[in-house]
């Protein structure tokens, strides 16, 4: 009993003290060497415009919810096709369902105007 | 694998349902959006209906995954009930928004599905996955009072602490399915050996506790519950205050009496100490509330004490009182709630003080708010009389007399504030004492509450052999 214990406290120690050492080790063994471009805004291959701390709209997270379920859409319709011939007709009308709500959640999302930039 | 998908009846009509109103909130132009709230009320009454197929059916789908029994049929009865209830008193409110109306009994039906589903999970998968779609839709109808800053604020709380309560709980679960190997409730019993009981079976089962019990607002998981019930719409209020409650308690019966019976002596002890905490400060903090909404909650917190009580005595029994309970509790809560509905809808206040007079503004109202308050107090021959008498002669069967002391002593000071009410109500001189008018829907909903509530007091023997059957699917003392 009191060694399950040991071993859930030791569990806690180790991943209090995990990332302390992990980040105290890069920060010594890392090269310091100072460059312009470190200190610039990061951005994927492009040039940074303006200032870092610009606004953003809300409206992003409405697509980005929008592409959450077409993401999850596809990670079902994936193995459903790879396997489509195999399953036969019932797998169809399943899919068929599947698809039609959340179809009807992209046609709400239209409807309310959550694809409409203003 | 084969799947009689005629057992799934009630769930896709469910489901259907949410989505045909959706569907025809899409099609329907905005101004011509009127008769929404009959059609829901409509449809899950035909659905409500049709579960009585189900009355005695005991089978199990996807290995375990999901089961149609008599306890979980109880309490889908309990949701599609409380279901209708809310859909007809909800309709002045809904008439009232500008936008949106359609929206808002989908998300009802939908958040009745996620109770649907919770309640006959079989397997903590499944049983999760009815959670989440019953509270995320919860968030969204709490917040539903657009540009009402109180409202907002209930949204935000729910969703925060909601989402730390579902992280607990989940972690909760993980360690359980560490422990024992298996997602699958019925199977727990014999993975999990009374002899070997590990610290993380413990936290486990603690982390279950914290995240069930935040949903039931068991004292001192209930902080949220007074200002949610506050800021949210009322009549999604008087929801989360049965349907959510009543889908945690199924919950609970579910994975503690159906997976856990073998090591019954931890959890028990742990209930009881929530139990009793529960009881006593929800009673006693409701004393001093001046809102209506604001003492319902609190007054909704010991009353989560009194049926934790059922899950105290760990037996057949126990789940009897704990199922019969849960629902009168709908009616007597929705009674008062939609009361507090139609006196805010015509003077726009939830002050008790402003009830004053009621009787004679509106009898009906003062009536119904008369009999359900005195129903959560267990005041005989009201139904809440009869429920307490089965929870806790359930309790002392088990040798737990201190318990029953405490819920005794408190239901008599719970007479206090509730009888509050009803002297002003009586007593009281109205400011203005112009008769309060209010729709037919929330006429009906206040028949039925207190017609229920009378009715099963005198004669409890339809509801208790419900409760019974659903009881004995656990096979217990």
């Amino acid at each position: 009993m009191l060694q399950q214990y040991a071993g859930i406290g030791a569990m806690l120690i180790i991943a209090i003290v995990f990332p302390i050492i992990v980040i105290a080790i890069s920060s010594i063994v890392r090269p310091k060497k100072a460059a312009k471009y470190k200190y610039e805004t990061y951005e994927c291959g492009l040039e940074t415009q303006g200032e870092t701390w610009v606004q953003f709209k809300t409206n992003y997270f409405m697509y980005a919810l929008v592409f959450v379920a077409f993401d999850v859409e596809t990670v079902f319709l994936y193995p459903w096709a790879v396997k489509f011939m195999s399953l036969g007709t019932f797998a169809f009308i399943e899919m068929f369902i599947f698809i039609a709500i959340l179809v009807i959640g992209f046609w709400y999302a239209w409807k309310e105007g959550a694809l409409e930039w203003n | 694998m084969n799947i009689d998908y005629s057992l799934l009846t009630i769930e896709m009509l469910t489901a259907g349902l949410a989505l045909g109103l959706l569907v025809l909130s899409l099609v329907v132009p905005g101004d011509q959006r009127k008769g929404f709230g009959y059609l829901t009320a409509a449809g899950l009454a035909i659905i409500f209906a049709i579960s009585f197929a189900f009355n005695g059916v005991n089978k199990e789908i996807i290995g375990g995954m999901y089961l149609i029994d008599d306890f979980g049929n109880f309490f889908k009865q309990l949701a599609l009930v409380a279901g209708v209830l809310v859909a007809l008193a909800s309709i002045p409110y809904v008439e009232k928004l500008e936008s949106y109306r359609g929206e808002y009994y989908s998300l009802l039906v939908f958040a009745t599905l996620g109770m649907v589903v919770m309640v006959g999970a079989g397997d903590l998968i499944s049983l999760y996955l009815g959670l989440e779609l019953m509270t995320i839709t919860f968030f969204v109808l709490t917040a539903f009072k657009r540009g009402d800053s109180k409202s907002a604020e209930a949204g935000i709380k729910y969703v925060l602490l909601g989402a730390m309560s579902s992280a607990i709980l989940l972690y909760g679960l993980s360690m359980l399915y560490g422990v024992a190997k298996t997602t699958v409730i019925s199977e727990l019993v014999s993975t999990i050996q009374a002899g070997q009981i590990s610290p993380a079976l413990i936290l486990g089962l603690m982390f279950l506790v914290g995240g069930f019990g935040f949903k039931i607002s068991a004292v001192p998981f209930h902080m949220w519950s007074p200002d949610v019930y506050e800021g949210a719409p009322t009549p999604v209020t008087s929801y989360l205050a049965v349907g959510s409650k009543a889908a945690a308690f199924a919950a609970f019966v579910r994975i503690f009496m159906g997976g856990m019976p073998q090591i019954q002596e931890i959890w028990i002890a742990l209930f009881a100490g929530l139990s009793a905490l529960s009881m006593i400060i929800g009673n006693l903090i409701a004393i001093p509330q001046t809102n209506i909404k604001r003492m319902l909650a609190f007054s909704g917190v010991a009353q989560a004490g009194y049926i934790l009580t059922g899950m105290v005595a760990g037996t057949n029994a126990g789940i009897k009182g704990l199922a019969f309970y849960l629902m009168i509790y709908v009616f007597a809560t929705i009674g008062a709630f939609t009361v507090a509905i139609g006196f805010s809808n015509a003077t726009g206040s939830d002050e008790i003080k402003d009830m004053a007079g009621l009787s004679q503004r509106n009898p009906l109202m003062a009536a119904v708010m008369l009999v359900c308050l005195l129903s959560m107090a267990g005041i005989p021959p009201l139904a809440g009389f009869a429920g307490k008498l089965f929870l806790f002669s359930a309790i002392v069967a088990q040798g737990k007399l201190w318990l029953a002391l405490v819920g005794l002593i408190m239901s008599m000071v719970s007479v206090y504030y509730y009888l509050s009410v009803a002297k002003s109500m009586y007593m009281g001189e109205a400011a203005d004492p112009s008769p309060i008018e209010i729709p037919g829907s929330l006429k009906l909903v206040l028949i039925v509450s207190m017609v229920v509530t009378i009715f099963l007091g005198i004669y409890p023997a339809p509801l208790t052999g419900l409760a019974e059957a659903a009881a004995s699917v656990f096979a217990l003392k």
